[in-house]
């Protein structure tokens, strides 16, 4: 066929010969690895390039390239490894390997300039990290994702306790390792119950399973579905899928990991923790939003933990002293409104948000770096200021990023956030209460958003240098620049894909270059229309009749509100810890709602107890039964050996007694005696 | 004609002998002679079984059993040969090296 598609498995496999490179020979190559590294993800942008101009030529590609578990007979599954490059993929592709690239020349600035050891390690840390993530991206079936899903978990382990001999960053990473894990045991089960009820776990194609799914639900196919109403069981399948999703992407109540995961070095962040790694959540609902659409049930929950996270994390955001800290608890925001707009019903929304926002926090998280690179590595807001003047490049980078995350226009947050808003809005107000509370929680957190943003900003740039350092920044380079300016145009320009309430106001211009990418494709069932019809057809969603420049208009108002009100409070030559006036809510926030506390203690009130009636029982019955048996044989063992006395005599005797024995026996048996 | 029964209660006789040898002497050329005694208690067995049915082909086996008889001798003279050699004696009941 396509030559792309030829070459696509490469994309996947060159970051992974980057890391093995890094692991085997890292101590003798220049730099740790690091040239392996930008070599093999620049090549994997190249071919996703290829690919993604290929899949816009309306090329797709679905297809088995290895069968490692064949099934054999009737009602036995087959498990595979394989490609699907559709657009969503495509660009999904594109976005990881420019980001994980960026990445890399990055951390030239950030870890080796700073004269860091164990680069190897780092490096090859990230290429399995791209490369996981790459596979999970062109993943063709569900439980393929689920490996990948996994190996990205395991290297976000791998890079946030990098610095293992410090405190901190072993008990993040461990955190962060146990409370995905955590989300991942009902995906694994949700992948096992797919495979249980279709037979397949394919996302595309004649015998995809959502593709049986919704046949299933029209009455023209037969699934197992265990007792349960079919729209009762997927909706069950769907929401066990979607613990996976709220690990990993951070959701309520699973996002506690995230901010701890801070600890690691700030490209991680950036790649892991912002841009490619939360988003395999999201993702992973949007490749099989097919099966989401239908379930009105699973879509109201998705939207319900989205507009509550996006609330919940931008109050926590408000109050914090770290910048990385206020960015992660943005990240965490941002994925919430993700997973509004999928909730919502708009897909489309959705991965626009997903697009720009990959690409704006990335760059907030490189500017992070840079500052913290400036600041000797001080991350506390209230130690810097007036970073302005002495480090341009990065300032007004992290300006773009900055008017994307508020939402400002005509950065690229705006628009998508904007559109995410939009369609929880109108698809709200026909009917759905549980939408226009997230609505509701969305746009207050828009508020939010815009003021801790601006917060970070005026408290890290503007105003007079609070310390010593902050006069004196330390100097960055062309590999710490270049990454920053690459994504602060990105960052402010990308929305255009996308301009929806621009279009609506000029009657068509210009057009909506995503709305088009995502509605057409060779695989049918796998474009924005087919889900519109199928959110229409079985969700019940209909939309309001709202002009998307009214809602627009409104989020916006709101956006600009919080940044004026950080201006007020925070841009001033020498400003006050206003926050300190929100008295116990700001000890509240600043603690995270306690959420930590919580959980550790759910943990050990009953987790606990519960753990140690496990270890009684397995200690007790189960290895007592087993201990048993093998103390009985032993006795028994221990006894009989006596009759082995090597004295031949003995065994004759012995001998003849069993002879005896026996011919008393059968005589008995036999009747001889009667 | 000596009726079979006499013939069999002889070889009994003969192969309870050699048992009562085995189970209570510890010389080894003792236990040689006591298997000795058993196999031709089965021997006269074998013949007059042969003779009572009127049919050789007991007789042929009676042969077979003295050949194997010799054999076994020659083995058990061999092994008894080197039981003195290690340990001075044929007393049977000194070799328990095969206990453990």
């Amino acid at each position: 066929m396509v030559g792309a598609f030829d070459y696509a498995p490469a994309i996947v496999l060159l970051p992974f010969l980057s890391f093995v490179l890094s692991l085997t020979a890292g101590k003798y190559l220049p730099k740790g690895g690091a040239f392996g590294g930008i070599a093999a993800t620049a090549g994997s942008l190249i071919l996703s390039a290829w690919v993604f101009l290929t899949v816009s030529a309306g090329n797709a590609y679905n297809e088995t390239l290895y069968t490692w578990a064949a099934g054999v007979g009737e009602g036995t599954t087959t498990l595979t490894f394989g490609l699907l490059l559709d657009p969503l993929a495509a660009m999904m592709l594109l976005i990881v390997s420019l980001v994980a690239l960026l990445v890399h020349v990055f951390s030239l600035g950030y870890m080796n300039d700073e004269g860091e050891t164990g680069l190897p390690r780092y490096y090859a840390g990230l290429g399995l990290f791209t490369a996981s993530m790459l596979g999970f991206v062109v993943a063709d079936n569900l439980l393929m994702a689920f490996m990948f899903f996994e190996l990205v978990g395991l290297c976000s382990y791998l890079l946030i306790g990098f610095w293992f001999r410090e405190e901190g960053p072993p008990s993040a990473a461990k955190k962060a390792f146990l409370v995905t894990r955590f989300g991942d045991y009902f995906f694994l089960v949700g992948v096992v119950g797919v495979f249980a009820t279709f037979g397949t776990a394919k996302f595309a194609g004649e015998a995809a399973f959502p593709v049986i799914a919704e046949e299933a639900l029209a009455g023209g196919a037969e699934v197992t579905t265990f007792g349960f109403a079919p729209e009762t069981w997927f909706t069950i399948l769907g929401l066990l899928i979607l613990g996976g999703v709220i690990g990993k992407s951070a959701q309520f109540p699973l996002h506690t990991w995230l901010p701890d995961a801070m600890e690691g070095p700030t490209p991680v962040s950036a790649l892991i923790h912002a841009a490619t790694m939360v988003a395999a959540g999201v993702y992973l609902v949007a490749r099989m939003y097919g099966f989401y659409a239908l379930s009105p049930t699973a879509l109201g929950i998705v939207a319900l933990v989205g507009g509550f996270t996006a609330l919940f994390a931008a109050t926590m955001g408000v109050v914090k002293r770290d910048i990385k800290q206020v960015l992660a608890y943005s990240t965490i925001s941002q994925y919430g409104y993700m997973m509004l707009g999928l909730g919502a019903g708009g897909y489309v929304a959705a991965t626009f948000h997903l697009l720009t926002h990959a690409f704006f926090k990335a760059l907030l998280f490189l500017g992070a770096g840079a500052v913290i690179i400036a600041m000797h590595h001080d991350e506390d807001m209230w130690n810097m200021g007036g970073l302005k003047n002495r480090m341009p490049v990065t300032y007004y980078t992290f300006l773009s990023g900055s008017l994307a995350l508020a939402g400002i226009v005509p950065f690229a947050g705006f628009w998508s956030k904007d559109e995410v808003l939009y369609e929880a809005l109108i698809h709200g107000l026909a009917g759905s209460p549980l939408l226009l509370a997230g609505y509701a929680m969305g746009l207050v957190a828009v508020f939010f958003t815009g003021f801790y943003t601006f917060r970070m900003v005026f408290l890290t740039f503007h105003g007079e240098p609070r310390t010593e350092t902050a006069r004196n920044p330390h100097g960055v380079r062309w590999n710490v620049k270049g990454p920053l300016v690459v994504l602060g145009v990105l960052a402010a320009t990308v929305g255009v894909v996308n301009m929806v309430p621009l279009h609506d106001l000029t009657g068509g211009f210009p057009p909506e270059y995503l709305h088009d990418w995502l509605a057409h494709g060779e695989l049918s069932a796998l474009t924005s229309e087919h889900y519109g019809e199928l959110l229409h057809d079985y969700a019940g969603y209909t939309s309001a009749d709202v002009a998307s420049y009214v809602a627009g208009a409104v989020s916006l108002a709101l956006a600009l509100a919080g940044v004026l009100t950080a201006h007020v409070l925070y841009n001033v030559a020498d400003p006050d810890e206003h926050t300190a006036k929100l008295g116990a809510v700001k000890t509240l926030w600043y603690n995270n709602y306690y959420q930590d506390e919580y959980q550790i203690w759910i943990a050990e009130s009953f987790v606990l107890p519960l753990a140690r009636l496990a270890d009684k029982f397995d200690q007790g019955i189960v290895d007592g039964v087993v201990n048993g048996v093998s103390s009985v044989s032993l006795f028994a063992g221990n006894r009989i050996r006596r009759i082995q006395t090597g004295v031949v005599s003995n065994y004759a005797v012995l001998l003849t007694l069993g002879l005896t024995a026996l011919l008393v026996v059968f005589g008995v048996l036999g009747g001889w005696f009667v | 004609m000596v009726p079979v029964e006499w013939y069999l209660l002889l070889a009994a006789a003969v192969f309870c002998i050699g048992l009562f040898g085995i189970l209570t002497r510890s010389n080894a050329l003792l236990f040689l002679m006591s298997v000795e005694l058993m196999l031709n208690a089965a021997n006269i067995n074998l013949v007059a079984f042969s003779a009572y049915w009127g049919n050789v082909t007991g007789q042929t086996f009676g042969l077979f059993t003295m050949a194997l008889a010799a054999a076994e001798v020659a083995v058990g003279i061999g092994i008894i040969l080197v039981l003195y050699r290690n340990f001075d004696d044929v007393d049977v009941t000194l070799a328990k090296g095969m206990r453990r």
